[in-house]
């Protein structure tokens, strides 16, 4: 199994000093290609702050994070993006859709920040959206739409531009049942698909849809098992 | 370069879905822009309706006249044509005279109002000969009648313009003289003015001596005071040197007799006074832009301010610092860029009025037209720049928890 990220005695310190606070302390983690990986936390445990390190939207106060064995711990503001661009596709809880623009229009905004041309962007985000079952919601704004389908929007932005990692942070969190399935189902077809996936939530129900479990609190990992009641859909 | 077309074509949805508040964002520019564009423009159609006479103001004017208390000569012909002899640094010289009569042609009579000297008149910049010639030396000095009229002169009284070779009976009181027209000369303003008039006068020259003669006057006992016609390289000169070669020629030395007034350039002070007025109002338009600029950075700021979540969301889907930059950037200059659109046409709109309403020409410089679109532009960019900074430096995960 190849290494696809490799976290090395990775510390996060805020407030350095009296108050500090050690969101992440001395962590070591290592995620193959095409695993699917749920890291599961109390609030407060740090799993967050991981969320952000795994993203490249932080950088670690020590410790060494290695993605496709390329150093990322140290970079600045502009290689963060552009590995975020390349490497990562994000799912946030909230959907984080841009308002103002249609599904499509915020399905291509990754494919415009990675300069892909007009013509190749639209087929790029038209084939995203009719993965995830939306290919009628197009022309749609986000504040037309139910949260499932917003939150389907939001993962056809992620895979849009086909990153190695699907990085989802509470997927279904703010989603009725019946869409939280729908999101789950999604998630592991593009697992099977041959992405790696991360999940990272607080429900345990969430995270035992997952192949590896990672338990994460006071900022350390307790607990790395493989999740032996893990079934394929 | 494809993206910069996509932060544009995002920049003008967001002004788009914020219609008023942009709209009051760049009324500062578009109220600046106005004022300005209105001013520079009346101002050139100024300087056009000036510059019949800017350009005759390569010939400029000097005056001399006779204290008759001091003296009991005369400007004779003769005279007259000694001191054109002494003096190489003028064109010529000449006495102005003006003679009301009525003029009748083959069409009908009208008054006319000849302008009556020598043939130096002819260097008057607003006699440009149409058809025929000017009066000449030989016609002053043997006392011809024979005249030169405005296009408008030769249509009302005989029906076309090129009237050269035609006569016109010209008559005062008991006294009727019949002129040969020799030349057709250029309407001015003046020629439309005088001819709009419910009784429609028409204007023309004549030679001094032929209005002496058809009155039956001593030419050599009648003018106390001439004009000097001459280029404006040679007014010093002349100016030193005309009283003396008057005082040699009419051998009055000494009398303190001759007075000399140089012509005193109004055109100039008109120029002056509407340059004062550009800059003034170029000054008050500059603190309007400034303000408006002011605006577009306090609205870029909210606005910073307001989206701070989609610009985290941009910067976690992969935006560098410098998209980000170039999309408030490119809102903020859209914005300004439109005010100054719309005051350019609100500016040209007011100038037309105004211009028609007195009478200039309208004229549209298209350079100052891009550089007032670049001003305007170049504004937005300039007061972006703080805000558009602010929203490139957030911090994405900051930025991605506020609501």
């Amino acid at each position: 199994m190849k290494k696809l990220v490799e976290i090395k005695d990775v510390s996060k310190i805020y407030n350095p000093g009296e108050n500090e606070v050690r969101a992440l302390n001395h962590v070591s983690l290592t995620i193959g290609e095409k695993e699917f990986v749920a890291i599961i936390g109390q609030s407060g445990s740090g799993k967050s702050t991981l969320m952000n390190m795994l993203g490249c939207l932080d950088t670690p106060t020590s410790g060494k994070y290695f993605l496709h064995g390329q150093d990322v711990s140290h970079m600045t503001d502009d290689e963060q993006s552009d590995i975020r661009n390349r490497e990562i596709g994000f799912i946030f809880q909230g959907f984080n859709l841009i308002q103002s623009l249609t599904a499509l229009e915020n399905v291509e905004l990754p494919l415009i920040y990675r300069g892909v041309g007009k013509k190749e962007r639209e087929r790029l985000a038209n084939a995203a959206l009719n993965s995830v079952g939306l290919e009628k919601r197009k022309t749609h704004r986000p504040n037309e739409m139910s949260g499932g389908q917003q939150q389907r929007v939001a993962i056809a932005r992620a895979i849009a531009q086909a990153p190695p990692i699907l990085l989802a942070d509470e997927p279904t969190g703010n989603l009725d049942s019946a869409s939280s399935k729908e999101i789950i189902k999604i998630i592991k077809r593009l697992y099977s698909e041959g992405r790696t996936v991360i999940i990272i939530t607080h429900d345990p129900g969430i995270a035992k849809q997952a192949k590896r479990i990672i338990t994460i609190s006071d900022g350390k990992i307790q607990s790395d098992i493989i999740n032996p009641d893990y079934k394929e859909d | 370069m494809g993206a910069v077309g996509e932060y544009i074509k995002s920049a003008i949805a967001s002004i788009k879905n914020n219609k008023g508040r942009s709209f009051l964002t760049m009324l500062g520019i578009i109220i600046g822009i106005w004022a300005v564009l209105t001013v520079l423009v009346i101002g050139d159609g100024l300087r056009a309706e000036a510059g019949g006479q800017m350009e005759s103001l390569d010939v400029v004017t000097i005056n001399a006249s006779l204290d008759v208390t001091k003296t009991d000569k005369y400007f004779t012909p003769d005279y007259m044509r000694t001191i054109e002899q002494d003096m190489s640094c003028i064109y010529g010289i000449t006495p102005s005279i003006s003679w009301w009569g009525t003029a009748t042609g083959k069409k009908r009579a009208y008054d006319i109002y000849f302008s009556a000297g020598s043939e130096v008149l002819a260097k008057k910049g607003d006699n440009k000969i149409l058809y025929g010639r000017y009066f000449t030396e030989d016609d002053v000095d043997d006392s011809n009648y024979v005249c030169v009229i405005s296009q408008t002169a030769a249509r009302y009284l005989f029906g076309y313009e090129n009237a050269v070779g035609e006569t016109v009976d010209v008559s005062d009181a008991d006294m009727t003289v019949e002129f040969t027209v020799v030349g057709i000369r250029e309407d001015t303003s003046r020629d439309k003015d005088y001819a709009k008039n419910d009784s429609p006068a028409l204007l023309g020259d004549v030679p001094y001596t032929a209005v002496a003669r058809a009155y039956n006057k001593d030419v050599n006992a009648l003018f106390t005071e001439v004009t000097a016609y001459l280029h404006k390289d040679n007014k010093e000169e002349a100016n030193s040197k005309l009283r003396s070669v008057i005082e040699n020629v009419l051998d009055i030395r000494g009398d303190g007799a001759v007075k000399i007034k140089s012509s005193s350039g109004m055109d100039a002070t008109a120029d002056t006074i509407l340059n004062v007025v550009t800059v003034v109002v170029t000054l008050i338009a500059s603190i309007s832009l400034l303000v408006g600029g002011i605006g577009v950075m306090n609205i870029m700021t909210v606005s910073v301010t307001e989206r701070t979540r989609e610009i985290g969301i941009r910067k976690s889907l992969g935006a560098r610092t410098g998209s980000i930059l170039t999309q408030f950037l490119a809102e903020a200059s859209i914005l300004t860029f439109l005010g100054g659109i719309i005051g350019i046409i609100l500016g040209l709109s007011t100038a037309k009025i105004a211009c028609s309403l007195v009478g200039f020409s309208f004229i549209v410089n298209p350079v100052s037209m891009i550089v007032v679109v670049a001003i305007s532009t170049g504004i937005g960019l300039f007061f972006g720049i703080y805000p558009a900074r602010r929203a490139a430096k957030l911090d994405p995960i900051e930025a991605l928890r506020s609501e």
